[in-house]
C-alpha cells in the first residue's frame, strides 16, 4: 500500500513537471508576486506579477523617501539610515525577504510576520514606492562580511 | 600559610554572625528557595544562605549548563520552588521545569504557549522577559504579546491565559507580575510607540481582570480617589491630565516594564513608571504626570494612596522604572520605613515608604541635568542648558545617558549585614536632537537621535556599594563596559554580578575585591539568584545571554541572520569581539 502511494506520488509530481499541469491552474489563481529568490519545487517557478517602482533611480523621489522614513517612523524600528535598530538593517545591501524593487514593496505594503507593519493602508502605492526608492538608493558598504579586531 | 588564612576567615564569619544578630532582620526565616523575582516582597536579592562565603568564593566553579535554545536577551532570573527551578525566556516565552533532584537536573516538563511573533517587531528593545512568580501552585507570567499565564507548577499545564495588553496599540509586556494578597500585578511596556500606560489587578484564581490603574490621565482613570490620594509634594484634582499641554496625556507613555515590590505591613504595592512620550518633549509641555515616578497603590482595588514624579517633565528618557528595595533603615539617629530606588536619572533616591516623602537624594553616577534635589519640594534644581526639545537643536553632553546611571533592567541589591546597596552602574553621555514625532498607532513615538559617548572616566560602566543613608558611594568597581546585570547579596558577604563582556564575578560585599570570575559564554543582563538545592548545598544561578538594549545598541553581537549585518557602535566598538546572542542557564557551586 505504502509503495503504491508512493508511485502514484511520483506520477503526480511528473504530471505537475509537465507544460500542462501548472498553466493550466493559473487562469483560476488571483496575480501574486513572485518570488524569484525562493526555491522552487521542481524547478518550476509559479506564475506571478514582477511589479515595476515607476519611480526607480530618482533622485526627488528617494529624497522624499527620506523625509517619509522618518515621518512614518520607519527609523524607529530601522534606525536611523536604516541602519538597523530593533528591526533589520536595511542599508547592509542583504534582504531577509528579497531585494527587488517588487519584494521590498511588498513587505512595505503588506507587512511582514515578525512585527513589520503593513503600510499599505496608510501611504499607498505611491507613498511605498517613495520609500522603496529611498531604501535602494543607500550606499551599502563595498566589504560587510568581515568585522575584524585584530588582522597581526 | 593556607590553613592560618582558613582559621582567619573562619574567625571573621564567627564575628560577621554576631553582628548579624544585633542587626534587624529582613527575611528571618529563609527557607533556601527564590519563590519572586526579587527575592522577597521587599526586593532585597538579598538570601540568608551562607555556605558560600567570601574565604572560599575563590573557589566557586561552574556545575551544569543549559542552552535555552533562544537568542533574545536573558533578563530576569530563574525561580526555584522546592526541588525544581523554573527558568522563562525570552519571545517565544518558554517555560522550563527543571528537576534539581537528579544528575543532570532533567526537565519535568516544559511549557510552550502561542505567543504572536508580531511581538518581536512591537517590543522596543529586544524581546526580553524580566522573570515569573510563584503563587498558589502556579508558575505566573508574561508572555510578550500581551497575555498573563498561569501555569500548574507541579504539571506544566496551563490554568489560565489572560489578554491583558493590546498589541496594535503599541503595548507588549515584559515584566515580572507580583502576586501581593491575592491579585496578580501586570503592567506594559511601550513608552517608545506612544502608549496609555497603566497597571491591572487579576484575580490569582481565575486571571479575571479586576481592575485598571492608568499611570497618567484623569483622575477616575487612575484610581484617584479625594480621601485616599495623598502625595507628599503636590494637591489638586486631575493632575495626571492637568500636567499634560491638550490631549498629549492620551498618548503619553507611563509604562510598567520593571518590577513591582510590596509592603505587607502598609499593604501598599510600589512601582515605577516609565518614560513621558515622545522623545521631544516640546509636543507635552508640562510636569507630564505621573511618568518617571513612583506609585504607591492598595493591591485590592488598585487604589492610588501617594505618587512621587523623580524627573518632571522628562525630556532625556529617564524612565523610573527601576526596582524599588524596601529596607528599614535608620536615618540620622532614626527608625525609617525606607524607599530606595536608583534612578535612570543618576541620582539614588531614600524616600520615606509610608508618605513618599524624599529623605536623601544623591547622585550615584555623573549627572549635569540637574544640580541637585530639592528635599523642600521634591523636585529637581535643573541646569537649563541640558533642556531637550525640538527648537533647541542638538543638546551637548548630557549625562547620564538615556540607558540611565543605572538601567532599570538591572536591579540593585540590600544587605542587611551589611546596610550597604549594591548596584551594577552605566558611565555613558548623550548628545539629544528632538525633531518632530508624529503619532501613528503601533509604530514608534520618538522624535529624538540620541548618540552616547563614554562619562568621564573612559570606563563605560561599573559596580558600587551605597549608603542610602547618607547618599555616599562605599566602593566602586570600574567596568570596561555597561554593567547591565542585577545582583545579588548573600549572608556569605558576597555580592554576585555579571558583565556585558560575559564574566560572572563574585566580590566582597564589605570591599569589593574579586573573589572570582568565571566566562558564561554570552554577556550578562540577567539577576543571579541563590538557593538551597535538595542535597543542602547552596548553589548560585544565572542566565547568559546578551540583549535588551545591546540587542538594538551593539547590532554587531548578532550572528544569526545574514539579512543583518551592522556597523559596530562608535562608543562600544569591540564588545562584538568578546560576545555573541545565546541563552544559557548556569548554575555555579563550591
Amino acid at each position: 500500500m505504502k509503495r503504491l502511494l508512493s508511485l502514484a506520488v511520483v506520477a503526480l509530481l511528473a504530471s505537475c513537471s509537465g507544460q500542462t499541469g501548472p498553466s493550466a491552474q493559473t487562469a483560476a489563481l488571483p496575480p501574486g508576486i513572485r518570488y524569484d529568490a525562493h526555491l522552487a519545487a521542481g524547478g518550476n517557478l509559479p506564475p506571478g506579477a514582477q511589479l515595476t517602482n515607476p519611480k526607480s533611480g530618482d533622485g526627488a523621489t528617494a529624497k522624499a523617501g527620506a523625509a517619509m522614513f522618518s515621518a512614518m517612523n520607519c527609523d524607529g524600528c530601522h534606525g536611523g539610515d536604516g541602519a538597523g535598530w530593533v528591526g533589520p538593517s536595511l542599508a547592509d545591501g542583504r534582504w531577509r525577504y528579497g531585494g527587488s524593487d517588487s519584494e521590498i514593496f511588498s513587505s512595505i505594503y503588506y507587512g511582514r510576520p515578525k512585527g513589520m507593519p503593513a503600510f499599505g493602508g496608510t501611504v499607498g502605492v505611491d507613498g511605498v514606492w517613495t520609500l522603496v526608492t529611498y531604501l535602494k538608493s543607500l550606499p551599502v558598504p563595498a566589504d560587510i562580511a568581515t568585522e575584524a579586531w585584530d588582522t597581526q | 600559610m593556607r590553613r592560618l588564612i582558613a582559621m582567619l576567615s573562619l574567625a571573621v564569619c564567627v564575628s560577621a554572625h554576631g553582628a548579624e544578630a544585633t542587626a534587624a532582620p529582613v527575611a528571618s526565616a529563609d527557607d533556601g528557595q527564590w519563590t519572586m523575582p526579587g527575592k522577597d516582597y521587599a526586593s532585597t536579592r538579598y538570601s540568608t544562605l551562607a555556605q558560600i562565603n567570601a574565604a572560599n568564593a575563590v573557589r566557586l566553579r561552574p556545575l551544569w549548563t543549559f542552552s535555552t535554545g533562544v537568542l533574545g536577551g536573558h533578563e530576569g532570573q530563574p525561580l526555584v520552588v522546592k526541588d525544581t527551578m523554573y527558568v522563562v525566556t525570552p519571545w517565544p516565552n518558554v517555560l522550563y521545569a527543571f528537576d534539581l533532584r537528579k544528575e543532570g537536573y532533567p526537565l519535568r516538563w516544559k511549557y510552550r504557549p502561542a505567543v504572536s511573533p508580531n511581538a518581536i517587531g512591537v517590543s522596543c528593545c529586544d524581546t526580553v522577559n524580566r522573570g515569573a512568580f510563584f503563587a498558589d501552585g502556579k508558575i505566573i507570567y508574561n508572555l510578550l504579546d500581551g497575555h498573563t499565564v498561569a501555569v500548574d507548577a507541579k504539571t506544566g499545564r496551563e490554568l489560565w491565559n489572560t489578554p491583558i495588553a493590546d498589541l496594535t496599540a503599541g503595548e507588549t509586556t515584559t515584566m515580572a507580575p507580583l502576586v501581593a494578597r491575592d491579585r496578580v500585578i501586570v503592567g506594559a511596556a511601550g513608552g517608545e510607540l506612544g502608549i496609555y500606560g497603566w497597571l491591572k489587578g487579576l484575580d490569582l484564581k481565575t486571571g479575571k481582570v479586576l481592575w485598571t490603574a492608568h499611570n497618567l490621565g484623569p483622575d477616575a482613570d487612575m484610581l484617584v480617589r479625594a480621601d485616599t490620594f495623598k502625595p507628599p509634594y503636590d494637591s489638586g484634582t486631575d493632575l495626571g491630565q492637568k500636567s499634560w499641554s491638550g490631549d498629549s496625556w492620551k498618548t503619553g507613555g507611563g509604562p510598567v516594564w520593571g518590577s513591582v515590590s510590596y509592603d505587607p505591613d502598609l499593604d501598599l504595592i510600589y512601582y515605577g513608571t516609565g518614560n513621558a512620550g515622545p522623545y521631544n518633549a516640546e509636543q507635552r509641555l508640562g510636569d507630564n504626570k505621573w511618568t518617571s515616578s513612583v506609585l504607591a497603590r492598595r493591591p485590592e482595588d488598585g487604589a492610588l494612596v501617594w505618587a512621587y514624579q523623580f524627573t518632571p517633565h522628562d525630556s532625556w528618557d529617564y524612565d523610573a522604572t527601576g526596582a524599588m528595595i524596601l529596607a528599614n533603615l535608620s536615618i540620622g539617629g532614626k527608625p525609617v520605613k525606607a524607599l530606595v530606588h536608583f534612578d535612570k536619572n543618576g541620582f539614588a533616591y531614600t524616600l520615606d515608604r509610608t508618605t513618599g516623602r524624599v529623605l536623601v537624594a544623591a547622585p550615584y553616577a555623573t549627572i549635569n541635568w540637574a544640580q541637585s534635589i530639592d528635599l523642600a519640594t521634591g523636585r529637581p534644581v535643573l541646569d537649563p542648558t541640558k533642556a531637550t526639545g525640538a527648537s533647541r537643536g542638538t543638546v551637548k553632553g548630557i549625562c547620564p545617558s538615556l540607558e540611565g546611571g543605572v538601567s532599570p533592567a538591572s536591579p540593585g541589591a540590600y544587605s542587611p549585614r551589611t546596610h550597604l546597596f549594591y548596584t551594577s552602574t552605566n558611565n555613558l553621555c548623550m548628545d539629544y536632537a528632538a525633531a518632530a514625532a508624529s503619532h501613528l498607532r503601533g509604530t514608534p513615538y520618538l522624535g529624538a537621535t540620541t548618540p552616547y559617548t563614554a562619562g568621564p572616566g573612559g570606563n563605560l560602566g561599573g559596580f558600587i556599594a551605597w549608603d542610602a543613608g547618607t547618599g555616599r558611594k562605599v566602593w566602586e568597581n570600574k567596568e570596561t563596559y555597561p554593567n547591565w546585570s542585577g545582583t545579588l547579596v548573600t549572608a556569605g558577604d558576597v555580592v554576585f554580578y555579571g558583565t556585558l563582556d560575559g564574566w560572572f564575578k563574585s566580590v566582597d560585599a564589605k570591599t569589593g575585591k574579586t573573589l572570582s570570575k568565571f566566562k558564561v559564554g554570552s554577556g550578562v543582563v540577567g539577576n543571579p539568584i541563590t538557593y538551597r538545592g535538595p542535597d543542602g548545598k547552596q548553589y548560585v544561578a544565572v542566565y547568559a545571554g546578551i540583549g535588551g538594549d545591546w540587542f538594538l545598541l551593539a547590532g554587531d553581537i548578532r550572528s544569526d541572520d545574514p539579512a543583518d549585518v551592522r556597523a559596530p557602535a562608535d562608543y562600544i566598538k569591540d564588545i562584538a569581539r568578546h560576545t555573541s546572542q545565546g541563552g544559557i542557564v548556569w548554575i555555579f557551586g563550591l
